[in-house]
């Protein structure tokens, strides 16, 4: 699969695809673009992301956009996504952005429709992962199996930046909105692993990212907060006795920090967030607390070959698994290190080595199973990745 | 032998002579060049970094600014290196991740200096880069100050 990906990127690559991304209608250029990626994931113990990686499996994300600049400045576009990763996504299209943006000026502009939320360095452009060096982003903050939950809101965003003299560049964006209720993601396969199994999950979320570009080259600094209020409603089978499941939050928000350095070929990140999550489920309380960071570095030793490791860490202080925090199920720490070679502009293949321990029970949504590890798991997981793509 | 101990303090002088002076060569590599609708005679190092990072679509006197960018050269390799502070391929990558977040639509691109010029002239508010050699008829020249 991974080879037959391969020659389609290659014949798809032989042309200059950035000529086919425009065209032009009634005076309005309609820009599209779009992007496959194919996955393959080789684990030597613990299946992981609901896949059977320990026999190798491959996992693909795709996404097509259109939009256009009506006036200058009201713009509109969307997009539509798919990913079939383990029992993540099922191939079910999503529309991953759908809105209208009219920027007034460049201190103000809002944002309304279905909005990428901003949050951290790559909330909003967690599913494009050839914007990475990495296969996989740092699954502490980025999980695969939670990103449906945060990446987008139905709302609205107010956003803007400014350029004080001599103290650098401050954006700034607010939003508020409803989350996505998506059925398809980790949150809700590890429930159905249990028995939950939910028929709606989403809510109203809103917050606010603000970064610092300092007037030293390629520095960016910010932070961003979240608060989330979510209702679930489905059924519930413990031991054969059937019942109605409710879930609503009772306090739940995410802070994050992060800051990035980009010089020449060198690039540099730095992430840290606080999760907290108090719901009621089925009338009882249930509280997790979780700290998650990575710093990452990359270098483009060449022009179609780029460098990098990070280390990701993720650990519940407080899990309602019932485990201490220093049980290998309430954290997984990563360390990775990656290859990015970069066939032509538009495509590209990584390589990417994966040395973790801990596995986060189910609970905490962080890519381990029980359906997919019956026989209990292993401490220690390595993984090799791999990914193949292009974009236009 | 006394004068012998200025040498390094000479040969640092000089370097530092020429570091200077090959920055004001890459400087002046390139040109910015604007549609007759701009009308701002000069622009700022941050206000054109701006424009061309897709965070401004104005220039401070109000004017619409729209970049248009080569797709390579040594023009493009300057006006990188000089204003915004990016290689080629972390610009590109920022442009995309922009684009597939929905949150800006791909700058126009183009092959020569030609067609900079030829899309500066058609284009209100557009503002390019060329090489400083290159002429540009019908456009307006700014200064970056």
């Amino acid at each position: 699969m991974l080879l037959a990906g391969a020659c389609a990127v290659s014949a798809l690559s032989a042309q200059d695809l950035s000529n086919y991304t425009s065209f032009t209608v009634d005076g309005k250029t309609i820009q599209f673009h779009g992007f496959v990626s194919e996955g393959f994931a080789y684990t030597n113990d613990n299946n992981y992301l609901t896949m059977d990686t320990s026999n190798g499996s491959f996992f693909t994300e795709a996404a097509l956009n259109a939009s256009s600049q009506i006036s200058d400045k009201f713009r509109v576009g969307a997009q539509v996504y798919m990913r079939d990763i383990g029992h993540f996504g099922q191939w079910a299209p999503e529309l991953d952005w759908a809105m209208g943006d009219y920027r007034f000026t460049s201190w103000f502009g809002v944002r309304a429709g279905k909005v990428k939320t901003t949050f951290g360095l790559y909330n909003d452009s967690q599913d494009m992962e050839f914007l990475q060096t990495w296969a996989l982003l740092p699954q502490s903050i980025y999980a695969v199996d939670q990103r449906s939950s945060y990446i987008a809101h139905t709302g609205a965003d107010l956003y803007g930046s400014v350029s004080p003299k001599k103290i650098g560049t401050l954006s700034y964006v607010v939003w508020a909105g409803k989350n996505p209720s998506d059925l398809n993601g980790g949150y809700a396969y590890a429930l159905s692993t249990i028995g939950v199994d939910y028929t709606t999950y989403g809510g109203r979320s809103e917050g606010a990212d603000l970064r610092w570009a300092p007037p030293v080259s390629g520095l960016l600094v910010g932070a961003s907060y979240m608060s989330r209020d979510v209702v679930g409603n489905g059924t519930a089978d413990f031991g054969g006795v059937s019942m109605p499941a409710h879930e609503e939050s009772n306090k739940e928000y995410l802070q994050q920090f992060y800051g990035q350095y980009i010089h020449g070929n060198f690039h540099a990140d730095a992430e840290y967030r606080r999760y907290f999550r108090g719901i009621l489920f089925n009338g009882s309380q249930v509280t997790d607390d979780d700290r998650a960071w990575y710093a990452s570095a990359a270098y483009r030793v060449h022009k179609r070959l780029e460098l990098g490791s990070y280390y990701s860490h993720f650990v519940d202080v407080r899990p309602y698994t019932g485990l201490s925090p220093d049980n290998p199920g309430s954290y997984v720490h990563d360390k990775v290190v990656s290859a990015r070679f970069d066939i032509t502009s538009h495509t590209y293949f990584k390589l990417e080595g994966h040395f973790m321990s801990g596995y986060a029970e189910y609970a905490l949504v962080r890519g381990f199973y029980a359906p997919q590890n019956p026989n209990g798991f292993s401490p220690t997981t390595h993984m090799l990745a791999m990914r193949m793509g292009f974009d236009f | 032998m006394n004068h012998l101990r200025h040498i390094p303090l000479l040969s640092l002088a000089a370097a530092t002579v020429l570091l200077f002076a090959s920055a004001s060569v890459r400087a002046a590599d390139v040109k910015i060049i604007a549609n007759d609708s701009v009308q701002a005679s000069s622009v700022s190092p941050d206000e054109l970094k701006r424009v061309f990072l897709l965070t401004k679509n104005s220039l401070e006197d109000g004017s619409r600014a729209e970049p248009v960018l080569l797709k390579g050269g040594a023009a493009h390799e300057a006006f990188l290196r000089e204003f915004l502070g990016k290689t080629d391929s972390a610009l590109q990558t920022y442009y995309r991740s922009l684009v597939f977040t929905g949150k800006a639509s791909m700058p126009k691109t183009v092959s020569t200096d030609a067609e900079v010029v030829s899309f500066v002239v058609r284009t209100k508010g557009a503002i390019g880069y060329i090489s400083v050699s290159s002429i540009a008829p019908g456009a307006k020249t700014l200064e970056v100050k």
